[in-house]
């Protein structure tokens, strides 16, 4: 591993040894979790206010106070019809699939310990999408999508190891070869959806860029069951994940296999980037700006943050998904499409601030 | 298999520390091998360590001081031998069953971005806890403890990338404690920190084994710090053992001359009365290269 951005290396820089620098600080932990919880609080509310103005707002109008009603099958029957079957299952989409994605960022920069990780960048939801498309292509039925997803986002993810392997994943490498795995399977996406049917283009088009037109319940249902479990796996491990924070040989002696382990986790983590893109697509930037978002908000990842960039992760993708359907006055935007315009100026802040970091060596 | 502790008597602890009998913390290694890649770093090393003792392990650089702790615990597997505590081979032990006996302070760990003292020095529980068991109270016992004895109750708030380096290393060292383990291996435990913090560091060590009862095993670099401290001295020359004992009976101006190639005085330390290595002057050495 590489690229201690994240983590301080001890003993190297032993020169601070001032016996005086025990200052000021306080109790930044209580600090911080005190902001943690008022800033869970605040994304929490504008997440259910969110998801009533998501519910109510289209061609059939209600207040959200109608809509959570119809939400729970009371009121006037035309907007539950409205609520239950067509928004819903687009609202819950994005909600769980920003918290997936969002979730699986963080994880991966944690255990990759290179805050440029993510599912996008190491290619994993374009295999995702890959996976999806193929079911289309060959025909088969739709509810395949999120084992093939999984299925080709771990192959993506085997594949990048193959080639970073031999680099010991330095970042720069990863992250290249992160790229050129992630066009090169969206370059075959597009090739298979040149080559569909008009009927089925369209409804393919989602895997190019991402989106959450027309999702129905059977998608969410299976989707979301999968999402759940593996997020839930990921919230028990996450003790093991503070172990690896140590580096190899703590980890080591504290009884961790850690090479093991470490593969484990991304296993865990990719599956849960995969089944979310399984449902929207490859939605770009969610996973790689919630975590650093979170990490300004809140400070760096533990067990306690990591309800917080779920919570954002939905708030994200809900907001733009809004955004494409009653601000952006084009009709059929993808909502990848406002993801990547708000992600690309975010990369670049990210990149600058990272090389102005003082450089240190392991 | 249990190997006596072949390292004559000077392997019994002299420093009135504690019998303590539930089990004796004997390492042991045998026809070990230990390489990364096609290198090998040692070579069919016999070694005994003894159990309820100090032991410092010193020699030149690149002698396989540190690799050798690596194959001891497990970071590292033999390419050929065993390692055993007490007799059991530890490549057959369950990792944590290990971890909850063995504890380790490596070389370079890595601190977690403003982690505090206290949610570092938890993270040595991390062997006794099981995945749905919540923080107990003998777990958080046994951070207080680590954190008393460590003297850093009152940095217990503090973020761990802010303290200087002594304070530093001796959160580490209270996550080893934490462990709770009777064996605790620490890797050049002193290097970059100056002389005060490195005598902080060593007397730390002194009280675990004399008052913990800790059986300690280390990497260190200065010999006369490591015949001050340690009750069993192992030096190793170029992967192989060139001499394990009490540091008064080994430690002489031969050895050393012989594995650091550094013609010497060996003088009684005015302090202790233990080995003191003092190199001959830089004249004296010339004409001896001569």
């Amino acid at each position: 591993m590489s690229a201690p951005a994240l983590a301080h290396t001890d003993g190297a820089d032993g020169g601070r040894t001032g016996a005086g620098t025990s200052t000021s600080t306080g109790t930044s932990a209580a600090r911080r979790r005190a902001r943690t919880a008022a800033w869970s609080v605040v994304v929490a509310v504008l997440l259910v206010l969110l998801t009533g103005v998501a519910l109510g707002t289209g061609q059939v109008r209600m207040t959200v106070w109608e809509a959570l009603r119809a939400l729970v099958g009371l009121g006037d029957s035309g907007n539950v019809l409205v609520v239950q079957e067509f928004r819903a299952p687009r609202v819950v989409s994005a909600l769980i699939a920003g918290a997936g994605l969002a979730v699986a960022g963080s994880m991966l920069q944690r255990l990759f310990r290179n805050p440029l990780a993510s599912p996008d960048t190491i290619g994993v939801t374009g295999g995702a999408s890959f996976g999806a498309v193929l079911v289309l292509a060959i025909g088969a039925s739709q509810q395949y999508i999120p084992l093939a997803a999984l299925g080709d986002g771990l192959l993506a993810a085997l594949l990048l190891g193959g080639f970073a392997w031999r680099s010991r994943m330095a970042v720069t490498r990863l992250v290249l070869v992160g790229l050129a795995v992630q066009q090169g399977l969206a370059a075959a996406v597009n090739l298979m959806i040149v080559r569909f049917p008009a009927e089925l283009a369209s409804s393919a088009m989602q895997w190019t860029t991402g989106s959450l037109y027309g999702r129905t319940w059977t998608e969410v249902g299976t989707g979301g069951a999968a999402i759940a479990a593996t997020a839930a796996a990921v919230v028990l491990c996450q003790r093991r994940v503070a172990v690896l924070d140590l580096g190899d040989d703590s980890a080591g002696g504290l009884g961790l296999d850690p090479r093991r382990d470490r593969v484990l986790l991304l296993l865990l983590t990719i599956a849960l980037a995969s089944l979310a893109a399984a449902l929207t697509g490859p939605v770009a930037f969610v996973a790689l700006a919630v975590p650093h978002l979170v990490r300004l908000l809140a400070g760096p990842p533990t067990l306690g943050t990591l309800g917080l960039t779920a919570l954002t992760g939905s708030l994200l993708l809900l907001a733009s998904d809004l955004l494409v359907l009653h601000v952006i006055p084009v009709h059929g935007l993808p909502v990848g499409a406002v993801t990547a315009t708000l992600g690309a100026p975010w990369l670049l802040v990210l990149m600058i601030r990272q090389g102005r970091l003082p450089q240190r060596s392991s | 298999m249990t190997p006596d502790t072949a390292t004559t008597g000077a392997g019994a602890p002299v420093k009135g520390a504690p019998v303590v009998d539930k089990a004796t913390n004997r390492l042991a290694a045998r026809g070990l091998g230990l390489r990364y890649g096609s290198r090998t770093i040692v070579d069919g090393l016999d070694l005994d360590l003894p159990g309820n003792a100090v032991t410092a392990i010193v020699g030149p650089n690149a002698c396989g001081k540190s690799t050798l702790l690596r194959g001891l615990t497990r970071l590292l597997d033999p390419a050929a031998g065993t390692v055993t505590l007490d007799g059991s081979d530890i490549h057959r032990m369950p990792a944590r069953a290990l971890a909850r006996r063995m504890g380790l302070l490596p070389q370079q760990p890595v601190t977690p971005e403003a982690v505090t003292v206290e949610a570092l020095v938890r993270l040595g529980r991390f062997p006794h806890q099981r995945m749905l068991t919540p923080w107990s109270k003998a777990d958080q016992a046994a951070v207080d403890e680590a954190l008393e004895r460590t003297g850093m109750t009152g940095l217990r708030d503090q973020q761990v990338d802010r303290l200087s380096g002594g304070q530093r290393q001796r959160a580490w060292i209270a996550l080893a404690l934490a462990q709770d383990t009777d064996l605790l291996l620490l890797d050049e435990p002193t290097t970059f920190l100056d002389l005060r913090h490195q005598l902080d560091v060593l007397d730390l060590v002194a009280d675990l084994h004399a008052e913990a009862g800790r059986t300690v095993v280390m990497v260190l670099h200065d010999l006369g710090q490591a015949a001050r401290y340690a009750d069993h001295l192992v030096v190793l020359q170029d992967g192989r053992l060139a001499a394990a004992g009490a540091p008064g009976e080994i430690l002489t101006a031969e050895l050393v001359e012989r594995v650091f190639q550094v013609p010497c005085q060996v003088v009684p330390d005015p302090e202790t009365g233990t080995p003191l290595v003092v190199p001959k002057a830089r004249s004296r050495r010339a004409a001896a290269r001569d």
